[in-house]
This record gives C-alpha cells, structure tokens and sequence, in this order.
C-alpha cells in the first residue's frame, strides 16, 4: 500500500519525467539518434508538459467556475432575502436538467436555446415552492427550516426516479466533445459557450437588481427584512419573486452543463455542497462574491486536483471554506454586518 | 416553554412514570429470553443505536443548541478506530472502543474550538464542511483506512474476564444487550444534564448565547463540554454499529445522509426532550425497514384490503418499495411544516387543547 | 410507547414464516433502489426470466425480493430477513462487491447457500467460505484478458489506471497493476477519482503527460462516457483505452460513437457469445423490456437458474442445496458453470471473459480470437476532428 501510494507522488511532483525516463531506458539500444534529442529536450519538453499541464487545468477550472457561479448566485439571492438556507438547491438544478433533457429530446431544442423556456418554467416552479412551503417556515428555527428542505430535495429526486427511473441520461449534441486548441491547450467548446452565457445572465441580473424598482426592493429586503416591511415593500411577495430567480438560476445552470454532463435524479447532491461553499467564499448575499466564488472554487478543484490529486478535491474544497469562515466570516466581499 | 417544560420534568420523576421505566427496562432486559426471531433483534439493536446517536446529538442541538449537522464524523471515528485497531492491531473491541471514545472527543474539541465560533447557519455549514472532510479523507488514505474497500471484519474475538468465557458474540443477543445498556446509559446522562447546573448553562446558551454570555458562562467551554459528552455516546454508537454489521467504508459510517438521519430522529421525536429521540428512532426504524422490504405493500395485500393482482396491488408491490425514500421526505416536510415539536410536542398540544375544552 | 411497539415488533416477527408446499422458497437481495439502480434493474430483470424458465422446467420459486439500496448495513437486514424470517433454501445476490463482501459472512453464519451474480471483487471467494459461490468472474479475470489482448496485438511498456475510487474501482485497478506489472508492463500513472465530478480534463491532462502507451478505466456508466468525451477534447490519444466491464459495456455508452469508437471493454456475456442460446436470449430480454441487457442480467439470470434447479433438486434442504451447487455442473447462457476451487479461490466460477470493442457505435465481440465475430481494430484510430 504505502508503495502504491509513493508512486502516485512521485508522478504528482514530476509529471513529464516519466516519459523521458522511459524513453531513455526502452530506445537506448536501437534509437541512438533519438535518445541524443530526447536528451537535449528533455529540460525543455519538460517545463512545456509543467505548462501545458497547469493552463489546461486552469482554464478547464475558470470555464466550470463560471457554471458554478451560476449556482452561487441563485443561492445566494435566495439566503439574502429569505435567511432561509436552501438544502434543495442541487435538486432544483436536477429539475433544471431533466427539463432540458426532454426538451431536447421530444422538441429537438438545443439547450442553449432552451434556456429561454427553462428560465421562466423554472421561475414559475421556484415561486411555488416558496409560496406553499417555504413562506410557512420563514419563522421556524433554522434547523427546521434546512431540514425541511433537505425534506424538498428528497421528495424532488425520488418523484424524478419514479417517474423516469434512476437511469443515467446522457445528453449529446454534436458539439459535447468539441474543442479548440490554443497553443496546446484544448478548450471545451459547449464549456466556452455557457461561460459566455452565464456572463450575460449575470450581467442581466445586475441590471435587473439596481437599476429596477423591483430589483431595488428586493436588495433592501434582503438588507433589512424589517425595515423594508416597514417602508411598504410586499416582503412576502419580493420573498416569491427572490426563490423565483433562484431557482430560475439554478435552472439555467443545469440546462448549461447538461451537454457536457450527465443527468441523474440524485445528481444535485454534488452541486447542493458546492453551491454553499461558493456562497459562503463570496460572502453570503453578495452577488459578485458568488461569482467569484464560483470561479475561485471551479480553479481549486482543477489545479488542486492536479497538483494534490483528483480524489482530494472535495477536501481542497472543505478548507477553504472553513478558512473562510473563521478568518473573514463574511466572505471574501461580504460587508460585516455584525 | 423551557422553563415550563423543565420543571414538568423535574416533577415528572413521580412514582408512577419512575415505576413504568422500571417496568420496561426490566421487560427490555428479559426480551431475548422470550423473542428467539434474530430478525426482530436485528431491528431492536438498530433501534437501539438509534436511540444513542439521537440523544447524544440532542445533548448538544437539542439542550445547548448546536446543530450539528456533520455527527457522521465522531460516528465515524469512533467505527473505525475500533475496526482499525481491531483489524490491523488485533486489539480487542472492548479497549478499542474507548480508544475510539478518546479520538472522537478529541477530534470534537478541534472540531469544536474551531468551529464553536460560528452561529446559526454558519455553524451549521462548518459542522457539514468537517464531516466531509473526514469522509473524503478516509477514501483517500487507504493505507489507514483501507479507503473505499471498507473494514471487513469475520469475527468479534470473544470476550473473557480472566479464562472464563463472557460471550462469544456468535449471536444477536450481546449486542443487544450492550446496545440496551449504552441507550440505558445515553438517557441517564441526558436526565442528569438536565437537571444539574451543567444543563442550566446548556440551555441558557440555547436561549440566547450573548445574554448567557453576560451572565459570565463561558459559551466556548460549555459548548465543547456538550460536545464531549455528545461525542463520546455517538462514537459508542459508531463502534457498536461497526462491530455488530462487521462491515464500515466511508459511504455508510461518514457518510452527509447519517447525519441527516441523526438530527431528524430527534426533530421527529421531539428535540430537547428526553424521550424525544427514543420516540423517533421507536418510529423511524422499523418504518423504513417495513418500507425498504416491501413490508406494508405485502401486508395491504394480505390483508385482503388490496387484491395483489389489480392495478393498485401491482403498483404498490412493485413501486412501494422504490419510494420508501420518496416517503422519508414526505414524512420530513410534513412533520416540519405541521408538527415543529416533533410527535412529542405535537401530543402535548393535543392533550392541552383537549384539557382546554373540558375545563 | 416503547414497550408497546417491542411488544408488537416481538408479535410480529416471532409468527414463522408459512412455507408454501411444492415449491422452492428462494431470496433475492438487489441495488433497487439508489445510485446502483440503473445496473441493478438488469439484474431483477435477468432473475424474471430465470423464474418463468424454472416454472417452464416445473419448478415454481417463491421469489423474495429484497431492495438493498447499494449499501451493505441494509444489505445485512435484508439477508438477516431473508436467512431467519422468510426462511429461505438459498440467496442469490446482492448485486455489489461492497455489498456482497458483507453478506458472504452471514452466508456462512446462517449456513445458508448464496450464489454471487455479478460482483467481482476478487477477495469475496478467496476467505475459505464454504456457503459462498460466485457466478460473476473477478477482477483479476476482467483486467488479465485486456492485458491479454493488448500485449498480443501489440507491444505496450506503459500503463496509465484512472479508476472511480469506489470498492468496485480500487480493486479493479489493484488486480490490472497486479497483472500489468507480471507482463512486463509499467505502470506510469494511477489515480483514483472522485465519482460524479463534471471536469476530470485535468486529470486527463496529467494523464496525457505521462503519454502512456494503454489507458485502463474502471467506471460506472456516467462516468465512462464523461471520461471518454474529455478524453477527445484533450486529444488523449494512447494504443488503446481499455474499459473493466460496467460503463464501458452497456450499450448506451456504445451509441455514443464519437467517443466510444475503438474502446475496448472486457465482459462476461455478449449477444454473440459462443454459447447456446445467448442470441435468442438476447432477442427474448430485448421483446420483454424493451431494452438490451449487460451482463449482469445474463449473470443474474444464470445465477438464479442454477440456485432453482439446486435447490428443487435438494428439496428445499439448505445442506443438500450446498452439496448440490458444489458438486454439480450446468449448461446455459454463460456456458459450462462449474464451482471450482482455484488459485486461493472457493467456489468461484472460472469466468471465460470476452473482448468487446465499440466498432461504428456497436459492441462487436472481438476477442479471444476464436469466438470473434468481428476483427479488432488495432491501435486506436486516433480522434476525427
């Protein structure tokens, strides 16, 4: 075991040596010439496989990071308005996908087409979880109420296993594995375009919360529930139209990865974990936190993946939100509001 | 509502409850005497870790309100700790379990002095942030944990006091009994948390930490002091899973659905009571167990209330079973939204509004 | 309250089980239910087909099922249920090695005969259990003929293992660095990943560094697919991408030709595997569920066959029931199937593995040459841009 475990270091510090070790060993009888070049690249070829290695894992990551993004902000809207911690966040995500799925499927509409009739069902569908469970809870103890929605979640990806059984669906377009390579480096065409996406919708938010009446009576009652109430904001109704959008987000963060993914009633689960340490990094409410966040946890998983080991992302992941939390509670671009 | 619930527990301890307990610890003990199936034992001791993981959590979320939501951790560590030292060392389960004890304590004032700082939901997150932690590493240090291939045991060596041969752990029945013992002993601790000067502190830390924290209780050594106590009984509960299944891998003894499981058999049952999670595991247990085997669908269908080959029999036997997890949730969004004191505190309010009227 | 439900769970349990005369009571312990659903349906629908061919044969089964949910403490109850509450003849399940490593235990415990379907960690029939017989080859079976394949065809030195860091992935990837290393192959990389993580380019370029000259995968469905589509963007292009079983032989990865063309992935069954009857098998599970089984459905099925005709032969006695599948042998789907013991082995079937490789978006038997039915494809055409 410990042998086993020697040798994945040692190709974790030196990736490209192996290569040239081998070749030195397998051609020194019949490949002289070969050797002599390889020998004289071999420092060069070397640093070229270290760089080639850290910008694919890099790019791939800010790529994800902006899907990811996605995901942060429509939790972060969500516990900026509400206080309410949303444990189903993943499984709306998984609706967001399936919805896709057949789209794609039964109408033959591109996904990122798609989005255009994902984001205003999804809306819809968010608003009504607000309105029949969540606004019931809004007063209960918080334990209650992030049990309660892990309750939600649960009764989302079992009602999707029933009804569609829990087979994996794949997803493909004609571009799922499609890439461009720049300078050796291979970029993910779908990844390209739903960053591009994601860019748009995020500016389009911002649009939305600062220069609208609505979207400014939505930003103070997240600030203070109370006051706002007091300045005859509808709080119930901005609490609606807040688990709208973040669902709606998460919806569209579904329908963007489910060309380069795959699609499972328990697939939010991985996403519901990430979605928190990406709020929580950017400061919980703050909507370019989140997209930082997004960005910032889509690179620790790629490059920490390559340099500490894939099976160890999560746990990259884990302590950078605990770090977060003790030393800078409010995230990264939070204010305190303590 | 605290102070009134604590000193009905406080006059609770009259003659006529005190003799029921003792009438079915008693009946507890001689259960094994008169039930010969092992399968009904099987049910008894899960419900019986179900009752030691649910108070020792309610020691800490229900009286000193900390909601941990990462308990798979000191679960966790304590199983494999015991496994490990059992498997690897061949120490006997009987000094593992209390080296298991010590780890899980000590990672809990880590854990705790770190993420003690925290409140509310923060503290909620940081507690779910650790217990991943700990699964993951456990998958990736197979050297000691043996990863994602889980500890195997074949056998318990049998315990002996001198050459006299104790039990031989071949059947049920010492885990049942030992199982019995610790959830004996989990509610006697909770009781005496209760009503000593230590559970006073605990719960004004509930009520308002800045306020208890005027008051001159020190919140970070109360709180870890909770959390000790809670890890200790959880670790107890995660050595005697991990010994009686003989089978731990971090998708089952760490696993974020654990914890889960933890904290709703107190919210069903009733948090911050002493019975409460006794109540939830009693009804949780055997509920999912009758659900996963396809128990209530068989028994409709025997029963003659459903003829097993109409569409309602075909669709209960084949798809019933599916849902059981579909039927968890159900059961969670309802007792929230319907019932937030859980089955205990719902019954109370029955009882009261039924007194109301006849008065 | 408390008393009240021991009471009734004491009521409830004690009452023995009525056993139906003339018939063979039997268990079946499956991943229903959870993340292993999708691979454990073939299963349940392999077992149906073995119980409507007993019933044809005059055995009627009294079929159990049990969901274990993929996990092995419910795997326990369900066996602990089926050994003292059903009082069942013999077991046939559960579906993962995970699952299957705890249940072998009690087998023995319960003295209870159990026939494993498709698990294929190797330690499960190598702990001298006598109650325990296996169906499913293992590991070790499922990575020596790729390794026999590749160093046939070619002259491979160097090895790259990605496995899924799962029961099922780590001793899969444990039994290739084993046989790779016995060929004379190295083993430059090997790493185990986290399941369900939508980026492993990383990874994969980290893999396409050590340039090595065979790519083994030990993956689920979802994953195969998504390891193979990253594959082709980051223009990993080895001698061969070599798939243990599970996600790389199910036909939806195979219909996902873009990627999966040139794979090659071992199996225990095919359509056109040399044996009797596997074609219209094939044809009959097709008719019946409306999609095309893996391997695990034609193990199942076996399994189950065998289990009926031991069981009704012994009289519904557990002993005989062992003697039986212990000495006996049977013909079907999968060919001969006697339980031998082997190379540290006990009652394990010694599994003849198949070749596959995903040619114009098809499964196509490959290997041993012998039972081919098409030509392999070597090395890997490399990706179409």
């Amino acid at each position: 075991m410990a042998a086993q475990r020697c040798g994945q270091e040692a190709h974790l510090a030196l990736p490209g040596l192996e290569k040239v070790t081998q070749f030195e060993g397998a051609g020194s009888k019949d490949h002289v010439p070969g050797q002599l070049t390889s020998l004289l690249l071999a420092p060069c070829s070397y640093f070229l496989y270290y760089m080639i290695v850290f910008f694919q894992s890099l790019i791939s990551g800010i790529l994800i990071g902006g899907v990811y993004a996605l995901i942060g902000i429509g939790l972060t809207i969500i516990f900026g308005v509400m206080r309410v911690i949303n444990f189903a966040h993943g499984d709306i995500l998984m609706i967001g996908m399936y919805m896709t799925y057949f789209l794609f499927t039964v109408f033959h509409i591109d996904p990122f087409v798609s989005i255009v009739i994902t984001i205003p069902l999804m809306f819809l569908f968010g608003a009504f979880l607000q309105k029949v469970f969540i606004n019931r809870a809004l007063n209960a103890l918080p334990q209650n109420q992030i049990l309660l929605t892990i309750g939600m979640g649960l009764v989302m990806s079992n009602t999707v296993m029933l009804a569609f059984t829990s087979d994996y669906k794949i997803l493909t377009t004609t571009y799922s594995s499609s890439s461009v390579e720049i300078l050796g480096i291979s970029v993910s065409e779908p990844l390209v375009v739903s960053f591009a996406i994601t860019v748009a919708i995020t500016a389009a938010l911002y649009w939305f919360l600062y220069k609208t009446d609505m979207g400014q009576a939505i930003r103070a009652t997240a600030q203070d529930r109370e006051a706002a109430q007091l300045m005859g904001i509808n709080v119930k109704r901005m609490s609606i139209i807040a688990f709208g959008i973040g669902s709606a987000l998460a919806g569209t963060a579904g329908a963007l990865i489910s060309p380069t993914y795959y699609i499972f009633p328990q697939v939010g689960s991985v996403f519901t974990l990430k979605a928190f340490v990406i709020t929580v990094l950017g400061g919980m409410g703050s909507i370019v936190g989140a997209t930082l966040g997004g960005v910032l946890i889509g690179v620790a998983e790629s490059v920490g993946g390559v340099y500490i080991g894939s099976g160890w992302k999560d746990v990259i992941v884990f302590i950078l939100f605990l770090l977060v939390l003790l030393f800078k509670p409010s995230g990264l671009l939070g204010t305190s509001k303590d | 509502m605290n102070m009134k619930s604590l000193t009905a527990n406080i006059r609770g301890i009259a003659t006529l409850p005190l003799l029921l307990t003792v009438a079915a610890i008693i009946l507890l003990f001689l259960l094994p005497k008169f039930v010969t199936s092992t399968y009904a034992l099987h049910i008894m001791i899960l419900i019986f870790i179900s009752v030691i993981m649910g108070s020792a959590w309610n020691i800490l979320g229900g009286y000193t309100g900390q909601y941990s939501v990462g308990h798979a951790a000191y679960f966790g560590v304590g199983a494999y700790t015991t496994m490990i030292l059992l498997q690897y060392r061949h120490i006997a389960p009987w000094y593992g379990v209390w080296a298991g004890v010590a780890v899980a304590v000590a990672t809990g004032l880590v854990i705790g002095s770190i993420c003690f700082r925290l409140r509310g939901p923060y503290f909620v997150l940081a507690s779910i942030a650790v217990a991943e932690i700990f699964r993951v590493s456990a998958l990736n240090l197979p050297g000691l944990t043996n990863g994602a291939e889980g500890i195997l045991i074949t056998e318990v060596p049998p315990f002996k006091i001198g050459n006299a041969v104790i039990t031989d752990f071949m059947s049920k029945v010492p885990f049942y009994y030992i199982g019995l013992v610790i959830a004996i002993a989990v509610i006697l601790a909770t009781r005496l948390v209760q009503n000593s000067k230590l559970g006073y502190y605990f719960q004004a830390i509930r009520e308002d930490q800045d306020a208890a924290h005027s008051l001159g209780i020190n919140l970070t050594l109360y709180k870890n002091a909770a959390l000790a106590i809670s890890a200790i009984f959880t670790s107890l509960a995660g050595s005697l899973y991990g010994l009686y299944v003989g089978f731990i891998d971090p998708g089952t003894v760490l696993d974020l659905g654990l914890s889960v499981q933890i904290v709703m058999t107190c919210i069903i049952g009733g948090i911050g009571t002493v019975l409460g999670p006794m109540v939830g595991a009693v009804v949780l247990v055997p509920f999912s167990e009758a659900l996963r085997s396809n128990m209530i669908a068989q028994a409709l269908i025997d029963s003659g209330l459903v003829k097993e080959d109409s569409p309602i029999g075909t669709f209960l036997k084949e798809q019933l079973s599916h849902a059981h997890v579909l039927i968890y949730g159900i059961l969670l969004v309802v007792v929230i939204l319907f019932m937030p004191d859980g089955i205990l505190g719902f019954i109370k309010k029955l009882l009261a509004s039924k007194r109301k009227e006849t008065a | 309250m408390k008393k009240l439900v021991a009471l009734l769970l004491a009521v409830m349990f004690v009452l023995p089980a009525v056993a139906l005369a003339g018939t063979v009571k039997l268990g079946f312990i499956n991943s229903i239910t959870g993340p292993e659903a999708p691979i454990g349906e073939n299963l349940t629908n392999g077992v149906t087909l073995a119980i409507e061919d007993l019933k044809a044969k005059g055995i009627d089964v009294d079929l159990v099922k049990e969901d274990d949910t993929g996990k092995p403490d419910k795997s326990l109850a369900a066996f602990e249920k089926l050994a003292t509450r059903d009082n069942v003849v013999g077991i046939v399940g559960p579906y993962t090695s995970a699952t299957a490593n705890a249940d072998a235990k009690l087998a023995e415990r319960y003295k209870i005969p159990v026939i494993i379907p498709a698990a294929s960690k190797e330690e499960i029939t190598r702990q001298g259990f006598k109650w325990v017989f296996r169906v499913s080859g293992t590991t070790g079976d499922y990575a020596g003929v790729l390794i026999d394949l590749a160093t046939t065809l070619g002259k491979p030195k160097t090895m790259a293992i990605l496995n899924e860091n799962t029961d099922f992935g780590v001793s899969g990837a444990k039994s290739a660095k084993e046989i790779a290393e016995k060929k004379g192959i190295k083993v430059v990389f090997e790493e185990a990943y986290s399941k369900g993580s939508p980026d492993y380019r990383s990874t994969l370029a980290k893999v396409k560094a050590t340039n090595p000259d065979l790519v083994f995968m030990v993956s689920y469905v979802a994953d195969a697919i998504l390891l193979m589509r990253q594959s082709r963007e980051i223009g990993l292009s080895p001698m061969a991408f070599l798939g243990a079983g599970a996600g790389f032989s199910v036909a939806q990865f195979a219909k996902e030709k873009e990627i999966s063309n040139g794979v090659f992935s071992s199996t225990q069954w095919t359509e056109e595997a040399p044996w009797a009857g596997s074609k219209a098998w094939f044809k009959r599970y097709v008719k019946q569920f409306g999609k095309a089984p893996t391997y695990h459905a034609a193990c199942a099925y076996e399994s189950m066959m065998i289990m009926g005709q031991a069981a009704a032969a012994a009289g519904g006695d557990r002993e005989k029931t062992r003697e039986a599948l212990t000495t006996g042998h049977w013909n079907g789907i999968l060919g001969e199937v006697r339980f031998q013991d082997y190379d540290g082995y006990q009652n394990q079937r010694k599994a003849v593995m198949l070749v596959e490789q995903v040619q114009n978006g098809k499964h196509e038997t490959v290997w041993p040459l012998k039972d081919a039915v098409k030509k392999p494809i070597w090395p890997f055409p490399g990706w179409k841009k």
